[in-house]
């Protein structure tokens, strides 16, 4: 992606705008920690109803967001089916009244790190590198009006499998953090916890990955020819 | 950089909060800021208009149905670990997962 440079004063006051904005996001962490339930008397019967009851109502969710981790209907399914017998195993320690989903997409999270991507890890980025980069990542100047509304139009109609097909193509961190704010409309803290990285890093993650994708879907509706006499739409977003 | 009273902020200022926006991760105070902003700005509109269209892809994109087999194998797989921390239980105290 090249970075569109632009000068120093235009710059400066926005990035400390931006680290207090990092800053006040960080105070907030962590979410609510999982602690022991306070001993109400419940049987294991009791457990696994309410389980049931609270948590299979994600089942259809935690399997988009697996097919979208492992790219596979098996590995997905099997992921999924770990990820719900590991959370019932657990969930006398998960706090009722917390935010479940999200305790599950940890959990999903978690599984799909330690079982399919262990050979594939990627070094950890320096939090202060990530923010100057997504920083510069991103043209900060727009294009004439008419232009966007050419490129929106051609994007609505791109059928769901070049979407699918697109973030497949984004790495995997970017398009984890981009479905889970997008699909799920997890907030960034809640983004943090479940890929167990700092804020800032999950803002470097949608940045990047939104700039990739948006580039991949240009491609597609040009490549279906819905970009019509509009070359330079696609050439902008390219950037 | 100074700006009227139109435009207390600028757009680079907008364009670099896109996500923070669309994201609602921005206080009143802010999103206020940008709305205001965007009433005067047709470019700067556009560009929150095709960042949120994308957002709107994906989310349309992604809603996938589980299977019933898989519906049927996780409700197995939980009586199982149900049987298995019963049995615990009995005469242990609950295990630590994580």
């Amino acid at each position: 992606m090249v970075a569109m440079l632009l000068p120093q004063a235009l710059v400066e006051p926005d990035r400390r705008e931006v680290r207090a904005m990092i800053d006040r996001l960080e105070r907030t962490l962590p979410l609510p920690v999982m602690t022991q339930t306070p001993e109400v008397e419940e049987t294991v019967e009791e457990r696994t109803a309410r389980f049931e009851r609270d948590a299979m109502v994600y089942l259809d969710q935690l399997y988009s967001a697996g097919l979208r981790m492992t790219r596979n209907p098996q590995d997905a399914e099997d992921l999924v089916q770990e990820t719900y017998a590991k959370a019932f195993a657990a969930f006398h320690q998960f706090k009722p009244g917390t935010n479940l989903k999200a305790w599950l997409y940890r959990i999903l999270t978690n599984s799909f790190i330690n079982t399919y991507r262990k050979k594939q890890r990627q070094p950890i980025q320096d939090s202060h590198d990530v923010i100057e980069d997504w920083q510069l990542a991103r043209a900060e100047t727009h294009t004439p009006a008419g232009l966007k509304s050419a490129e929106a139009q051609a994007l609505e109609h791109l059928p769901d499998s070049d979407v699918k097909d697109a973030l497949q193509q984004i790495p995997e961190d970017f398009r984890l953090a981009v479905y889970l704010a997008d699909v799920e409309g997890f907030a960034y803290k809640e983004i943090a916890e479940i890929m167990g990285t700092p804020v800032g890093t999950v803002m470097s993650r949608l940045h990047r990955g939104r700039g990739q994708l948006r580039t991949l879907l240009a491609d597609y509706a040009r490549g279906r020819g819905l970009v019509h006499e509009q070359s330079d739409v696609a050439e902008e977003v390219t950037q | 950089m100074s700006y009227g009273p139109r435009h207390p902020i600028g757009c680079d200022q907008i364009l670099s909060r896109v996500y923070f926006f669309i994201d609602n991760e921005l206080d009143e105070a802010d999103s206020r800021q940008i709305r205001q902003h965007l009433d005067a700005c047709a470019p700067c509109l556009d560009e929150v208009a095709v960042e949120r269209l994308v957002k709107a892809l994906v989310a349309r994109s992604c809603s996938e149905r589980a299977p019933v087999e898989l519906r049927q194998r996780v409700v197995f797989s939980i009586r199982q670990v149900q049987l298995e921390v019963s049995q615990l239980e009995l005469g242990h105290p609950r295990p630590d997962v994580d």
